[in-house]
């Protein structure tokens, strides 16, 4: 479903992502774990197409990232950003903003649709005409997923999607997103810097380190303690 | 399941309930500041004089009684009667008709223009902005009288052209504001959101830079409008602006001037007025600024 | 028993919200504190870091605050001057907060702000010596090349580092408290680890009291010796940090609950279902 290879991302001097390659198969939840600096928003960000300057190859649904319209990528992959109190437009309602990727895309019923999706994050119609000032962090997240599905993509990628939240509303939210991904066969790419969160919803992930990749892992591996890379050892120390 | 389908029957006027809401909020919160309800009263006054001006004045504002020339204020002539024997109350509530069309506008061209320079700029960035940004550096750097002095001088006296000549010197503090603004949500998740939707530039600017920018541009507006009434009054007090007979004030101040020290009711009530008005829009706009600027919330 | 350190008893903190109503965001909080690390754990809105903040004295003037009894190593803090609470700011209690990037000045040199820091409790100290004590304390940090550190400027700095400047700056005029709000929050995982060894090391070594605030209750488990756990500005639960796993207030079951853990079950997480009798919930 997802094919990067040999990516590498420049910014004026410094390098993001060095030479990483790694390939997630429809239906799987892939992982990419690290500390602030390694790369790995920067590589959602790329496959999603807000960053267009990079090196390699990325396959996205066979689709050839580089040559694909933003539009065209739009039906296919979506993102779910890190901060929710950042991700929501201040002035419009909750339901201007589900329907909005509608509107662009001429897809037909935005207005039932938005009920639909609403529903299926587990916020009531009322939310409609709500305000993101009005909605906590938890809610403000749950409408940026209903957003983010609204166009019925194949793949969500997801940049630490429950940092900004309490403990217990990530619980909420990891549960919200598992369902979604069986109900819908979706794929995910989750990045986060918290392997705990990573090792359970996802199947196999990978460790990346100043902008390069350190290892790849399974669950299972995981679990077994069965960790090659000294660096990875002391992030599974450290949870 | 959903139980309560209500909201869908009629989603127009949910929206408005929904914004009427915000609305209320934010009159609320206005309300609590009384430097700033007395800046609004202020304003208001001067809208209701102008739209009641000829219900409102005493006399004819054009019209000359020789008897009374430069007469004081009494129970007859309110304000006191200028050098061709004109009540002055009666020229002032006319005047603010004057005020009123100069300050409409010039905001009405230098706002939206502005606004529209710097959202773009912002947003697109590259070599547009840096186009776009010399050429509002070019229109600050000329100083707002000596430009609107020079254009007037080129295209003759009167109330549209003076106003005009202050558009132009107007217009690039907004767009430096806007600019502003958009260089900081082009790069928001909720810019960046609608963008992986497959959004246009255009919409992306319409839709969701250009509001963002607005609260910083209106509180703009209304600290302008004094100042645009500062230079309206300058321009008729060097005789560029309003042409005699018109009653405004700025003018009315030059006339009176030669009787500053016995009839001093000829220049001082119309400067009295234009003090007013001016600090009524500048305590308006300190009020708004407390509300819309995000850096001076109080609360979290 | 010795006395204990700082005594907080029946604390309120009020603001007002965007309609004009006073709003509880602490309500009726108690405890006393030793010499001893003790841990104060909530989700956003508990009024954990309200807590904190009251007992330095440093809630903004729009806070209503009221309280039984505030007191700190015998001073009574409720009725003492804001002279004497300054002078106890900074000098006997320390605080630490969550980033360094927002609470060092970020125009100023490291050097120059911990040695403002050090002469604000001693005017009459000479320049040489005050940049000595600076570059030990930097040292006593463990930051390798101390000399060069000074120099730099907070934006130079790792979040580590910058972490590490923060608790240097507290900790040069040897409090006997202090209080770290979510001090590793911002700080990567492995960075986490040095921090909070360091504080330890700190704490231990120069006898402080210390108030840990997080959101985190297994960090704080591991690292207090006693944990308080706050919800909705009330008190829930106190208990020693070692018997954490045999907490028995619902809320803090829930919290430990709804955590992923790398070995644990892949079912759905246990969601946590507040229940309304915990507003009311006494220790």
């Amino acid at each position: 479903m997802i094919d990067v290879e040999n990516l590498t991302v420049r910014f004026s001097g410094s390098t993001a992502v060095d030479n990483v390659s790694f390939h997630v198969a429809e239906g799987e939840s892939f992982g990419l774990v690290g500390e602030s600096g390694s790369g790995k928003s920067t590589i959602l960000r790329t496959m999603v197409g807000l960053n267009r300057h990079w090196d390699g190859r990325i396959g996205i649904a066979g689709m050839d990232a580089r040559t694909t319209r933003q539009r065209d990528l739009a039906r296919t992959v979506q993102m779910v950003f890190q901060d929710p109190y950042g991700s929501l437009h201040p002035r419009y309602t909750i339901g201007q903003q589900i329907a909005e990727p509608m509107l662009i895309n001429g897809i037909a019923d935005p207005l039932g649709r938005t009920a639909e999706l609403l529903d299926m994050i587990g916020l009531g119609p009322k939310f409609q005409f709500r305000y993101p000032h009005e909605l906590s962090g938890g809610q403000r997240q749950r409408v940026a997923i209903a957003r983010a599905l609204s166009l019925k993509p194949r793949i969500l990628l997801l940049d630490e999607p429950t940092s900004a939240l309490d403990v217990s509303i990530q619980a909420e939210i990891l549960n919200l997103l598992n369902r979604l991904r069986k109900e819908l066969g979706l794929t995910f790419v989750i990045v986060s810097h918290d392997l705990a969160v990573i090792s359970y919803m996802c199947e196999r992930l990978m460790v990346m380190r100043n902008a390069k990749t350190v290892e790849t892992l399974t669950r299972e591996q995981l679990r077994a303690r069965d960790v090659r890379d000294a660096y990875s050892r002391q992030l599974l120390a450290a949870s | 399941m959903t139980l309560l389908n209500t909201p869908a029957a009629d989603p127009k006027a949910a929206l408005r309930a929904a914004r009427w809401k915000e609305f209320r909020n934010f009159a609320r919160r206005f309300f609590r500041n009384p430097l700033g309800v007395v800046g609004l009263f202020i304003v208001v006054l001067l809208v209701v004089v102008a739209a009641f001006a000829p219900w409102l004045a005493t006399h004819d504002p054009y019209l000359p009684t020789l008897s009374a020339r430069l007469a004081p204020p009494s129970a007859e002539w309110w304000f006191g009667a200028d050098e061709l024997g004109r009540d002055i109350y009666s020229r002032l509530v006319h005047g603010s008709r004057l005020t009123l069309l100069i300050v409409g506008l010039v905001i009405v061209t230098s706002a939206p223009l502005g606004l529209i320079i710097g959202a773009v700029a912002g947003t697109r960035g590259g070599w547009l902005d840096a186009v776009f940004m010399r050429i509002t550096d070019v229109f600050l750097a000329i100083p707002k009288l000596l430009l609107a002095l020079a254009f007037v001088a080129a295209l003759g006296p009167g109330i549209v052209n003076a106003a005009l000549a202050i558009t132009l010197t107007a217009w690039p503090p907004y767009a430096r504001l806007a600019r502003a603004e958009a260089l900081v949500v082009r790069n928001s998740d909720y810019v960046n959101a609608v963008r992986l939707a497959g959004a246009s530039e255009f919409r992306i600017i319409v839709f969701h830079v250009i509001p963002m920018c607005l609260s910083s541009v209106i509180v703009r507006m209304t600290f302008d409008m004094a100042g645009i009434i500062l230079t309206a009054a300058g321009l008729g007090f060097i005789g560029l602006g309003a042409q005699p007979p018109l009653p405004e004030w700025g003018a009315m101040i030059s006339t009176g001037r030669k009787f500053i020290f016995d009839q001093w009711w000829v220049a001082t009530v119309p400067g009295i007025a234009i003090f007013t008005v001016s600090l009524g829009f500048n305590l308006l706009g300190d009020a708004l600024r407390d509300l819309l600027d995000p850096h001076l919330r109080q609360r979290k | 028993m010795t006395a204990p350190l700082a005594e907080i008893e029946n604390l309120r903190v009020a603001f007002r919200n965007d309609e004009g109503q006073w709003h509880d965001a602490v309500r009726g909080v108690s405890f006393s504190l030793g010499r001893e690390k003790l841990g104060i754990v909530g989700e956003s809105g508990s009024g954990k870091s309200l807590t904190g903040r009251s007992l330095l004295g440093v809630l903004p003037s729009y806070a209503r605050v009221s309280v039984d009894k505030l007191s700190f190593d015998g001073i009574d803090l409720k009725t003492a001057s804001p002279k004497l609470r300054r002078s106890l700011r900074g000098g006997r209690m320390g605080m630490i907060l969550q980033d360094p990037k927002y609470s060092l000045n970020p125009v100023m040199s490291v050097g120059k702000q911990i040695v403002e820091a050090i002469r604000i409790g001693d005017r009459k100290l000479a320049a040489a010596e005050a940049h000595r004590k600076a570059v030990a304390a930097l040292d006593a940090v463990h930051i390798r090349e101390p000399e060069r550190v000074m120099g730099l400027y907070p934006h130079e700095l790792s979040g580590g580092m910058g972490q590490r400047v923060m608790i240097a700056m507290m900790v040069v005029r040897e409090p006997d408290l202090l209080i770290a709000d979510e001090p590793t929050s911002a700080l990567d995982v492995t960075v986490r680890t040095q921090v909070m060894s360091l504080m330890d090391e700190l704490v231990t070594r120069r006898g402080m009291g210390l108030i840990f605030i997080s959101h985190d209750l297994n960090l704080v488990a591991k690292f207090c010796d006693r944990v308080i756990v706050m919800y909705a500005g009330r008190i829930v639960e106190t208990l020693d940090a070692k018997n954490l796993r045999a907490a028995q207030h619902p809320y803090t079951q829930g919290l430990l609950a709804c955590l992923p853990s790398i070995d644990g079950s892949l079912e759905p997480l246990p969601v946590l279902n507040r229940d309304a009798s915990w507003l009311e919930a006494a220790r």
